[in-house]
């Protein structure tokens, strides 16, 4: 993502994601098969198409016949466009879907993702449901769970390489598990870059709210192996990102109903146990406290549902974190708030403090926004690239 | 200016064991907490007294000490002429057990390891051993180590069953519940298969989660074991030694095991593991006991302890040689009731071409020598050098030599005799005392008289004012006129910082410049060249572990040039009560180290199922003999020693190069392990 400082002079690049992992640019063929040979902007191709047309053009014609009008509002332009214009259109879907709002409750800030839905579609007047509401930590909370960042320090020799190799996309580390490729999988690419979009505009502004202060302000001693991104702690983007990938993934292959994915729930305790690895790997390299990942883990998991719905329709997830009723003495585990099987987040998580987490299953209502088109679009490209080949069909 | 000062310490006088001594009087900085709170594990050998009546006796220190509940009722009434028991105990107390003549009975004292208070549990409840009744081919294994992934497939069944019947983990706070243990935690079948089924989803073992639970990590609280790493130890020694693939369904091969304290603890006085490895074979070889065949005999048991070590006197008569005897020995006595089969399997030790031990050999220059020891800076842990005098009775101890050492800098020295009594310190300008050299008797079997230099550590990141100096320190050794010419051996203690545990100590080591390391064409030499005179040996370097009569002895070769690994260490033992025919020359077989000069090692369990990972060293070529004893511990007749002198024709590996008995014993065996899937 584009979230880290190490390409924070180059967020936009992180962002559309055709630049990180995915080598779209190498190998999907947009510049093999352009017809250009080379970047359409460079400056002696310009040059050699102004002397190729005067060379050629002839007298003009007059008489232009037949044109017929593009199809206005089509997904079936979709497949025409650049990736990267694609991206901004997916983004032009899943942003205006939600807001956040802050407010504080016993001095502990409250942040609040809201879902839209409509109200009356002639006038347009949307109304949100709260999708997400996060509690920030208490800072004797974040002192306790420092002793998870200094104690997981130990294991850093082991994990740095997969730690510096995870500070980007880990797609490749979905992609050893779900068999992606671009030359394979483009469109589940793009679905995962475009929820991967999607999640950092959402994350950067939770944690905005929450303000949440990073292992390295509280002790000299923590000394991250790689550099403290400038945002906030709490919601953890990288597990935001990392659970969201793992149950797009998992959906897909549920979907697929391909016999050795469908209903075999190890493929998606395996994504799962993946995206936990990566939210861990940021607590060992001294970023975060294992309490983001959790936060970061329900926040995935929960838009997971409500892409999955932007997409497709049917039931969204509503998630609320309370993160003082958090014991403070404990790690990430992610089975206390989800079950692959069925892919379902568990109705609530508690401690010996009270119930940290709630969610709750909701069907759509008379009022429900309509899945979009664009997306839906996508959906099925990249679902499609999961199903077996059917021999009958042709080729 | 530092001097050196043979003032009288009063504290210092009559002391059992100086190493102990020394320990216990370093400065505060070198200790996690204040030193009088902090709980020590501490071996002690009682004379003609039962443990029952020791704790009566010392009574009035109740409140600094603990006898774990591992020794039961029986033990604690057996009175014994000695008898070694682990306990835990505070300073005030280890002080009065360590002066010579104590009321306590106690001839010896051993300083373990820091011990956090909250990982000892005073009011642990002992659990009835029940009998398991077993098929009978039926062999137990038992291991004892550092960092074992318990719940690794290779010691399963199945996803929910272990093969492990027994798991002791001495770093890990108790389970306050249903504690069975005075230190850390005590885990059963049931309690390990309840442990797995709990942490298992859609099939999968969550094998971080599992640690947690058991206790094994918890990074928060500072309990550590490299388990929580790619590669540990123990696990990849016990998959060699008793690792089945989980489809086996190996059900005559059941697992008792003990994880030793990872030395998480800051401790900067050198670590000494001795006492908790007597309490793990005292516990383990009763676990082993619970284990009987259909046909109503005990089922047979092979050991492997994959440790090594360099202290002691190396001639069979150590506390450490001394303590497999105990349990192992002809003459175990502990259980007096009913002889169970037991082999164990050690390694020969990796110090071959480490320069840690050195001869003052009379029929080579004179018997005098010189030595350079070479301690490195950045050494967090003290330097420890023992010089051990030739076996003399200790009603005729004889003052053998003159021992001088001198600091890097500045041209002071001190000296000593090897007498009762005599012991010199360096000071430094500060009044601190930073380096020791003392001589005490040892007593029981072993008979000799030991000079102990120790050396303080050269950096500590919090206070300097008792730091020694790095650099070459010297040590003389010259004989004195008409004292016997046996030869006086002199090991460096073993001071290194193990891979994943944070910064330690740093190695210190002999550097004469007559020491040849390399010959002709570059490649090291594994053998002491004929024509040196260095006294620095490669010979002797067998583990002090491994000095004792009964253990089969495993060095390590290399499987594609099929020559001995260089770091095997080799005999002989130091001359002996028994000399001229010493109970062992060296180990006793060889078994593989490494694949090749290249690829190092031989891959074995990592830390999680599944995965695999390289280790090389004795370590790992202990295990695999002790997997091929337990295919034929059943129906041999003969001692484990013997058996394995048999095994280079069961699993015969041809050495070249022609090695010497006292590197190679009686040659390679190439034991088939598991098959990776």
């Amino acid at each position: 993502m584009g979230s880290g400082p190490e390409n924070g002079y180059n967020g936009y690049n992180g962002y559309n994601g055709y630049n990180g992992y995915n080598g779209y640019n190498g190998y999907n063929g947009y510049n093999g098969y352009n017809g250009y040979g080379g970047s359409a902007e460079s400056p002696m191709m310009s040059q050699a198409l102004i002397t190729n047309r005067d060379g050629i053009v002839g007298t003009h014609i007059d008489n232009i016949p037949g044109v017929v009008a593009g199809l206005a509002n089509s997904p079936k332009n979709l497949a025409r466009l650049a990736p990267s214009v694609r991206a901004a259109l997916y983004q032009s879907q899943l942003g205006p879907s939600v807001d956040v709002t802050f407010d504080t409750k016993n001095d502990q800030p409250i942040a609040t993702l809201w879902r839209r839905t409509e109200e009356n579609k002639k006038r347009r007047s949307v109304v949100f449901d709260e999708m997400v509401e996060m509690t920030g930590p208490t800072i004797p909370q974040l002192t306790t769970q420092l002793n998870h960042v200094v104690g997981y320090a130990r294991i850093r020799p082991d994990r740095g390489a997969e730690i510096v190799s995870q500070v980007d996309v880990p797609a490749a580390f979905y992609a050893s598990i779900g068999f992606m490729d671009p030359a394979r999988t483009p469109y589940t690419l793009e679905l995962l870059y475009a929820a991967l979009g999607f999640a950092v505009n959402v994350t950067h502004r939770m944690k905005y709210s929450l303000a949440v202060k990073r292992p390295i302000e509280f002790s000299p001693q923590i000394q991250p192996m790689i550099p403290t991104p400038t945002h906030a702690s709490l919601p953890s983007g990288h597990a935001t990102e990392s659970f969201l990938m793992a149950r797009i993934l998992w959906k897909l292959l549920i979907h697929s109903k391909v016999p050795q994915y469908n209903d075999h729930a190890y493929w998606g305790d395996m994504l799962m146990r993946q995206a936990s690895r990566i939210a861990t790997n940021r607590t060992v390299a001294g970023v975060h406290f294992p309490i983001d990942s959790v936060a970061g883990g329900l926040l995935g998991l929960t838009m997971a549902d409500h892409i999955f719905a932007m997409c497709c329709g049917g039931d969204w997830t509503s998630t609320t974190f309370n993160a003082p009723n958090f014991d403070p003495a404990d790690d990430l585990d992610w089975h206390q708030f989800y079950a692959a099987k069925n892919d379902r987040m568990k109705k609530e998580a508690s401690s010996d403090l009270g119930v940290w987490a709630e969610t709750k299953q909701h069907a759509p209502d008379n009022n429900a926004v309509d899945p979009s088109p664009i997306l839906a679009w996508l959906w099925d490209k990249a679902l499609d690239e999961w199903k077996d080949l059917d021999p009958s069909s042709k080729a | 200016m530092s001097i050196w000062t043979s003032e009288y310490d009063p504290d210092a006088s009559e002391i059992i064991d100086q190493t102990t001594y020394f320990r216990l009087s370093l400065g505060d900085s070198n200790f996690p907490i204040e030193l009088t709170e902090i709980w020590w594990s501490v071996l002690i050998v009682l004379e003609d007294i039962s443990i029952d009546q020791f704790e009566e006796a010392a009574s009035k220190y109740a409140q600094d000490m603990l006898i774990p509940i591992a020794y039961d009722a029986a033990d604690r009434a057996r009175v014994m002429p000695t008898q070694p028991v682990t306990i835990y105990a505070r300073k005030k107390l280890i002080k009065k057990l360590n002066k010579q003549g104590n009321p306590y009975h106690v001839s010896s004292v051993v300083l373990g390891a820091i011990t956090p208070e909250r990982f000892l549990n005073h009011d642990a409840e002992s659990l009835l051993l029940e009998d398991l009744q077993v098929d009978d081919d039926t062999v137990v294994q038992a291991v004892i180590d550092d960092g074992i992934a318990i719940a690794h497939d290779l010691f399963r069944t199945g996803a929910t069953s272990s093969r492990i019947h027994h798991a002791r983990i001495f770093e890990a706070e108790p389970d306050v519940a249903k504690s069975h243990s005075s230190v850390g935690r005590s885990l059963d079948k049931a309690d390990i298969d309840a442990l797995l089924a709990e942490c298992t989803f859609n099939g999968f073992l969550d094998e971080d989660l599992f640690y947690t639970k058991s206790g094994q990590v918890d990074l928060a609280q500072h309990v550590f074991s490299s388990v929580a790493l790619r590669q540990s130890h123990g696990t990849h020694v016990m998959a060699l030694a008793a690792g089945h693939a989980m489809t086996e369904k190996c059900d005559n091969r059941p697992i008792i095991c003990a994880a030793l304290p990872s030395r998480a603890v800051k401790d900067t006085t050198g670590v000494e593991l001795l006492p908790t490895v007597y309490l793990a074979f005292h516990i383990l070889v009763k676990q082993a006991r619970r284990f009987r065949t259909k046909c109503g005999t005990l089922a047979p048991v092979v050991f492997n302890f994959s440790y090594g070590n360099n202290g002691g006197p190396h001639d069979g008569t150590g506390v450490y040689a001394a303590m497999f005897d105990h349990y192992f020995g002809e003459n175990a006595e502990t259980y007096d009731v009913e002889k169970q089969k037991v082999w164990l399997t050690l390694p020969a030790g990796n110090a071959n071409l480490r320069r840690l031990h050195a001869v003052a050999d009379p029929k080579v220059s004179n018997g005098d020598v010189s030595l350079d020891v070479t301690v490195l800076p950045d050494d967090r842990t003290p330097t420890q050098v023992q010089i051990w005098m030739p076996v003399c009775p200790v009603n005729h101890q004889i003052d053998f030599a003159k021992i001088t050492v001198s600091a890097p800098f500045g041209d002071q020295h001190g000296t000593i005799n090897t007498k009762i009594g005599q012991q010199v310190s360096l000071l430094n300008t500060n009044g601190k005392r930073v380096a020791r050299l003392a001589y005490e008797y040892v007593g029981g079997a072993t008979q000799r008289g030991l000079v102990t230099l120790t050396i303080n550590p050269t950096s500590n990141l919090e206070k300097t004012r008792d730091l020694a100096a790095a650099g070459v320190w010297n040590l003389q050794i010259c004989r004195n006129d008409g004292a016997p010419l046996d030869p006086i051996n002199i090991w460096i203690r073993r001071d290194e910082t193990i891979p994943g545990l944070g910064p330690g100590g740093r190695q210190a080591y002999f550097s004469n410049s007559d020491y040849v390391r390399f010959g002709p064409f570059g490649e090291p030499l594994a053998v002491d060249p004929a024509d040196s005179d260095s006294p620095v040996r490669r010979a002797g370097t067998i583990s002090g572990f491994g000095s004792g009569k009964s253990p089969i002895v495993v060095a390590a070769y290399t499987e594609k040039d099929a020559l001995m690994s260089g770091y095997s260490a080799a005999g002989p033992l130091n001359l002996s009560v028994n000399s001229p025919d010493p109970h062992r020359v060296g180990p006793d077989v060889t078994a593989k180290g490494d694949d090749s000069p290249v690829l190092r090692g031989v891959y074995s369990a990592g830390s999680r199922s599944g995965s695999w990972v390289r280790m090389n060293g004795t370590s790992v070529a202990s295990p695999q003999v002790a997997r091929g004893a337990a295919d034929h511990i059943k129906g041999s007749p003969l001692d484990g020693r013997a058996w394995a002198r048999e095994a280079t024709l069961i699993y015969p590996f041809e050495l070249n190069g022609d090695p010497t008995p006292s590197r190679a014993g009686a040659g390679g065996v190439d034991i088939p392990t598991f098959e990776k899937p």
